[in-house]
């Protein structure tokens, strides 16, 4: 029986693969018939008999999106954009969801780029899309842009975003709106300020008082010592992150040396390390390490780990995400264990000289590139129609649906699922495939920011409205820094950044002594490290970018 | 009749090496035991707490499984999986078991030239890129056999199956050929028979290698309907670790930790169904194959 039972499985395995492979659709024929680009109609007499117009044939589209919700999966073959983009912009349209991570997507795209098959457009992270652009793989798309005036005044109209994906003068790239910016900021516990009579901190040397309260006062009023002024953690990696990483930037940004370069101009260009100030931020973060009033745990932590931390009742001041901080699904645990807590933002401290700063920002970019395959083929202008209609009528599509099925507008204009189907609401896991392509058609809009940051009352009976937060934030200084986003890390980055992060962090926790001469002894690794020439070559990619003149 | 006692010595070395094997078994057990504990912890407790080796069983959660599977491409993911593991493991053996044979044989003619020839893209490998080159070429693009004919002979497997082969007793193979059997019967009614502790060895060997496929799925499947578990494993806790950007968070009920750690039992889960049954051929195998005689 048993071994019946095995030749059965062996025949069923090896019958399904040879169906599988039959059944599954093979990568896409080269259209046939490219579309010809519009051209001036040349004078004819008019025909006594007027033809039949002979329809052009369907042009085929692959797209590769990373997705809005990348295990959703992409949108079903169903899908009612389908239809309508092959009805009224006669595309026969193929979507790939990329990979999540940055480094299975480079790793995608770059095979396909090596092995000349990279589909018509696709999303490429900046340095893949350099070094594509640099083996001529991808297109010029300047001719694009007046076939689709409405995105690319929504979409492509930034010059800090265009400039990153400008090679040799031209555009070899579309830059959509990434993420939102100046998302993350200082944030302080109001509740323990009021039970302490404090006031939030305006300089660092208030900053210190008032972590220091916090941390020996007992402000959650429990009895006993188990509250931090400030919690932090190392937070990114990669050069643009190096050293304490951004959640520690409002010091740095007091001191006029926020993130890890200084962008102001060609004379001062180089590392911020260069920088007198930042070793004097680095003494303050110091000084805030051995008067032990950072949660202990902060060079170890991971970011989640930090979000226990604070919804656990340890953190007094922290630089924070505001959606991270204050959506329902985030906020839901700190607000059933301190139902009295409350966060609000305030302004990041000012240093010796009166500087501040919240972070650096980086207009992020959603690099879309065009293969040069695709343009060679003539497929320029039905890419330039298919994109100007997910800027326009198909915006709404896209973004969220279908009106009266997967979402509808309220009194206000504003997106709401209220009295529709839970499983085909556009929120719901079920209805995610729907809204794939939401990262092509995002702009960040006050329509999209109410629909995903809705206000909402929390367990506690506490208004939460994540908007105000962000609004919030987006009052506060910050060091645009949007140059780094074209400067490519060097050959040995992994050893440089650590070299970079590691020396910092031992000289807050003391393991090294913080000096002049054991500063001066950093910087000469750095150097060591080829410091020089990474400032060099960036300095150099900055004003081919124009981002320096 | 003589009666064995054992000396001091013997019983303090006894004692060490127990001592040691319970550590080693200790040192092995806490990081899974923890694994589990993680993922069977609630949003609430990571949230007030902090986590330790115990939690009281009144407040398991299993949330995070929960959320796992009941995710809408669990089940073709997992479908699969099993397609890739099953269909691609009976490839291999359907190629690695003959070859195997005939390498074994030190009659075949031109033996040389195919170990040679066996033995040079396992030492200069050509690569990702020309075998993604081949696999498009082959427009094996968007189907299960890209994943599952690459790799369709591990020439390490090859070796040690080879090696094991060759520790057989000629006489028996003798044997069955002055008995009229051609060379196929002679594989199949002697051969394998025998040679049980190597075929679940690398049997096994291809099975976990196909059960944690999720690289090659990366590159060639781009139809998300193909995709095997792991790569959706992959996705999903991805998305959880970047979930200060989902406004709307899927897995809100369950701490991201708490996925991760589920995820890895979810994943090993088939394994550690399979292996026991195959452990007791597995060191037999292993050893075999591995030694010339």
């Amino acid at each position: 029986m048993n071994k019946f039972l095995l030749k059965c499985l062996l025949i069923i395995a090896a019958l399904s693969l040879i169906l599988s492979a039959c059944g599954a659709p093979a990568t896409p024929a080269p259209t046939e018939a490219p579309v010809e680009p519009p051209t001036e109609a040349p004078e004819v007499a008019p025909p006594t008999e007027a033809p039949e117009p002979t329809p052009e044939p369907p042009v085929d589209l692959e797209i590769w999106v990373s997705g809005r919700v990348t295990e959703a999966g992409p949108p079903p073959d169903d899908w009612a954009a389908y239809q309508i983009i092959k009805d009224e912009l006669n595309v026969n349209l193929k979507v790939v969801i990329l990979p999540g991570t940055q480094a299975d997507q480079d790793t995608k795209i770059n095979t396909a780029a090596a092995s000349n098959s990279l589909p018509d457009v696709f999303f490429a992270n900046r340095d893949a899309w350099y070094k594509i652009t640099e083996a001529g793989l991808t297109a010029n798309v300047e001719e694009l842009l007046p076939l689709m005036p409405e995105r690319t005044k929504t979409h492509y109209s930034d010059p800090d975003r265009n400039k990153q994906v400008t090679y040799n003068g031209g555009l070899y790239g579309l830059a959509d709106p990434g993420n939102l910016v100046q998302t993350d900021a200082m944030v302080i516990r109001k509740d323990w300020l009021d039970k302490l009579g404090l006031e939030a901190p305006k300089t660092l040397d208030e900053f210190l008082a008032v972590a220091k309260a916090f941390t020996n006062d007992d402000p959650d009023g429990n009895g006993k010592k188990d509250t931090y002024g400030l919690c932090a953690f190392i937070d990114g990696s990669g050069l643009n992150a190096a050293g304490l990483g951004p959640r520690f930037d409002f010091v740095y940004g007091a001191y006029g040396v926020a993130g890890t370069w200084n962008l102001s101009s060609k004379g001062d260009f180089g590392l911020n390390v260069r920088n007198p100030n930042y070793m004097k931020a680095t003494e303050f973060i110091k000084t805030l390490n051995d008067a032990k009033v950072i949660d202990p745990d902060w060079p170890t932590l991971k970011k989640d780990e930090f979000r226990v931390h604070w919804k656990q009742g340890k953190c007094g001041m922290m630089q924070e995400n505001f959606a991270a901080l204050s959506t329902k699904s985030n906020y839901a645990d700190f607000d059933a264990n301190f139902p009295a807590g409350e966060w609000v933002p305030f302004d990041p401290p000012t240093g010796p000289d009166g500087a501040s700063s919240a972070g650096v920002t980086i207009k992020p970019a959603r690099i879309y590139a065009v293969s040069q395959r695709a343009m060679d083929e003539g497929k320029g202008p039905a890419i330039a129609r298919l994109l100007e209609w997910m800027a326009t009528d198909g915006y709404m599509l896209l973004a969220f649906g279908q009106e009266g099925v997967n979402y509808k507008l309220d009194a206000n204009g504003y997106v709401s699922t209220e009295g529709l189907e839970d499983a085909a609401k556009w929120t719901a896991k079920e209805a995610q495939p729907l809204t794939q392509l939401a990262n092509m058609v995002y702009i960040f809009s006050d329509l999209e920011l109410q629909a995903r940051y809705p206000a909402y009352k929390a367990a506690s009976g506490r208004e939460m409205a994540p908007l105000s937060y962000y609004a919030a934030f987006q009052k506060q200084a910050y060091t645009n820094s949007s140059g780094a986003a074209v400067i490519n890390p060097p050959a040995n980055a992994a050893d440089f950044v650590r070299f970079y992060s590691e020396n910092i962090v031992q000289f807050v926790l003391g393991q090294k002594p913080l000096t002049e001469e054991s500063w001066a002894e950093y910087i000469a690794g750095l150097d060591s490290l080829g410091a020089k020439d990474v400032e060099a070559s960036a300095l150099q990619t900055l004003i081919d970018a124009s981002f320096i003149e | 009749m003589r009666t064995l006692t054992k000396s001091w010595d013997d019983i303090f070395f006894q004692f060490l090496v127990n001592a040691f094997l319970l550590t080693l078994m200790v040192a092995v057990l806490i990081p899974l035991w923890r694994v589990f504990v993680m993922s069977i912890t609630p949003l609430h407790y990571i949230d007030t707490k902090t986590l330790g080796l115990w939690l009281d069983p009144r407040i398991w959660s299993f949330e995070a499984y929960k959320q796992l599977l009941s995710h809408p491409s669990f089940v073709r993911a997992t479908t699969n999986s099993f397609i890739i593991t099953l269909g691609g493991t009976v490839v291999n053996m359907l190629l690695t078991v003959p070859f195997a044979y005939a390498l074994s044989n030190p009659d075949l003619p031109g033996r040389k030239f195919f170990i040679t020839m066996a033995l040079i893209p396992f030492l200069f490998n050509a690569g990702l890129i020309p075998t993604y080159l081949v696999v498009q070429k082959m427009s094996l693009i968007d189907t299960y056999w890209a994943v599952i004919l690459p790799g369709a002979i591990n020439i390490y497997n090859l070796l040690v199956m080879k090696s094991f082969f060759e520790g057989l007793p000629d006489e028996l193979k003798e044997a069955a050929r002055l008995d009229g059997a051609n060379e196929l019967q002679v594989l199949w009614h002697v051969v394998l028979p025998l040679s049980k502790p190597i075929l679940l060895t690398v049997g096994l060997w291809y099975a976990v290698g196909h059960w944690n496929e999720f690289f090659n799925a990366i590159l060639y499947l781009n139809d998300a309907k193909l995709q095997p578990l792991p790569l959706l494993l992959r996705n999903i806790l991805l998305a959880a670790n970047i979930n200060e950007y989902v406004e709307y968070d899927a897995f809100s009920s369950a701490p991201v930790s708490a996925f991760r750690a589920a995820s890895v039992f979810l994943t090993m889960l088939p394994i550690i169904i399979i292996y026991p049954r195959v452990q007791r051929y597995f060191t037999k195998g292993t050893l075999l194959g591995g030694v010339k005689q």
